[in-house]
């Protein structure tokens, strides 16, 4: 799965999820400044992701460094890279 | 020198000042005794006290200099829920008072570290949300809403200083979701600059409004805690603009 492909599963997950509109999407967004989403909120989505994929997200020490969507962006890249079985099921 | 350009910011203070040692000399006995109670009884009676306190500060220590208005239009609802708030300035917790009903604040910590107003705030069982998780805040939450004693939040964080309103933040809006709790979208608006960022006093009307409630049903229907935030920033949004004569009445 390309870089390219995750970040447009990503924003698909996003405007399901939150009802964010996609033009709003772009990578150097400030998650909480610009979209409004907290901590609690990327819980949320992480939770989401975690029971869709059975991937363990919650306790990724990561998580608490995203700053800007870019950051999620590259948080699910090195995610695909490192489990293959995250990107086989985004595909799905 | 106009009215509005008038800074009676010494008066203000002055008259805050007095009807704080009054109110304390009035309240200290009743205070003590009350010290001797259980802490839930305890805990009531503080509330009642930083209540009256409140209603003090905002209908007279700082009038006429400063008038404030409240608008109930919550149609009747009277359940405890959890109270949103836009926050623009120092004097929105003490805007809280306007409700009239028995409440405790969410804040961010700094309130309740102030050597005079934490040390009734932590007696009253307000919520440091600062140091607790989101669980144990929103199990904090939903004993109080079971005792009757709603919850008011500034879902802002921290005050914007002017007529622009920041992003939500989550937590109020998880718990309400998660509790089955009444929100009560709340506008406060005139008191950007009462006091400004310097703590400086104009002449000036303070409105608080009181919007419709969302049942905890309607709570619910929100797909996640970020919609429902979002939702509620919109109708005080628009309610704020229509205060103010931005947008015009629908």
């Amino acid at each position: 799965m390309t870089r390219e492909e995750i970040i447009a599963e990503i924003n698909s997950i996003f405007v399901e999820q939150f009802e964010l509109d996609p033009a709003e999407l772009t990578a150097e967004k400030k998650i909480f400044d610009d979209l409004g989403l907290d901590s609690l909120d990327i819980v949320d989505l992480m939770i989401g992701l975690q029971r869709k994929f059975g991937i363990p997200l919650r306790q990724n020490e990561e998580i608490r460094k995203i700053v800007t969507l870019g950051d999620v962006y590259e948080f699910f890249v090195k995610l695909a890279k490192e489990r293959p079985e995250f990107a086989a099921n985004l595909k799905k | 020198m106009t009215m509005a350009q008038w800074r009676p910011t010494p008066l203000i203070y002055t008259s805050m000042l007095l009807w704080t040692v009054g109110y304390c000399a009035v309240m200290l006995l009743p205070f003590c005794v009350a010290s001797l109670l259980p802490e839930e009884a305890r805990g009531r009676f503080s509330r009642w006290v930083i209540l009256q306190y409140g209603r003090v500060m905002v209908y007279r220590a700082v009038w006429p200099f400063v008038r404030v208005k409240f608008e109930d239009g919550a149609a009747g609802e009277t359940r405890p829920g959890i109270y949103v708030f836009n926050h623009r300035s120092a004097s929105d917790p003490f805007l809280v008072a306007t409700l009239n009903i028995p409440v405790i604040q969410a804040v961010n910590g700094w309130p309740m570290r102030l050597p005079f107003f934490g040390f009734f705030a932590r007696r009253g069982g307000y919520i440091d949300t600062t140091k607790l998780s989101y669980e144990e805040a929103r199990d904090r939450m939903g004993r109080m809403l079971e005792r009757g004693v709603s919850v008011a939040a500034f879902p802002e964080g921290t005050r914007s200083g002017s007529r622009r309103m920041n992003q939500f933040r989550s937590g109020v809006f998880k718990a309400a979701r998660e509790l089955g709790a009444v929100i009560y979208p709340c506008c406060i608006v005139g008191n950007e600059e009462l006091p400004d960022r310097r703590f400086r006093f104009r002449c000036g009307r303070i409105r608080v409004r009181l919007l419709p409630p969302l049942a905890p049903e309607e709570v619910r229907s929100f797909g996640n805690a970020f919609l429902l935030k979002n939702h509620i920033r919109s109708r005080i949004q628009r309610e704020i603009e229509r205060m103010e004569g931005i947008a015009s009445d629908e």
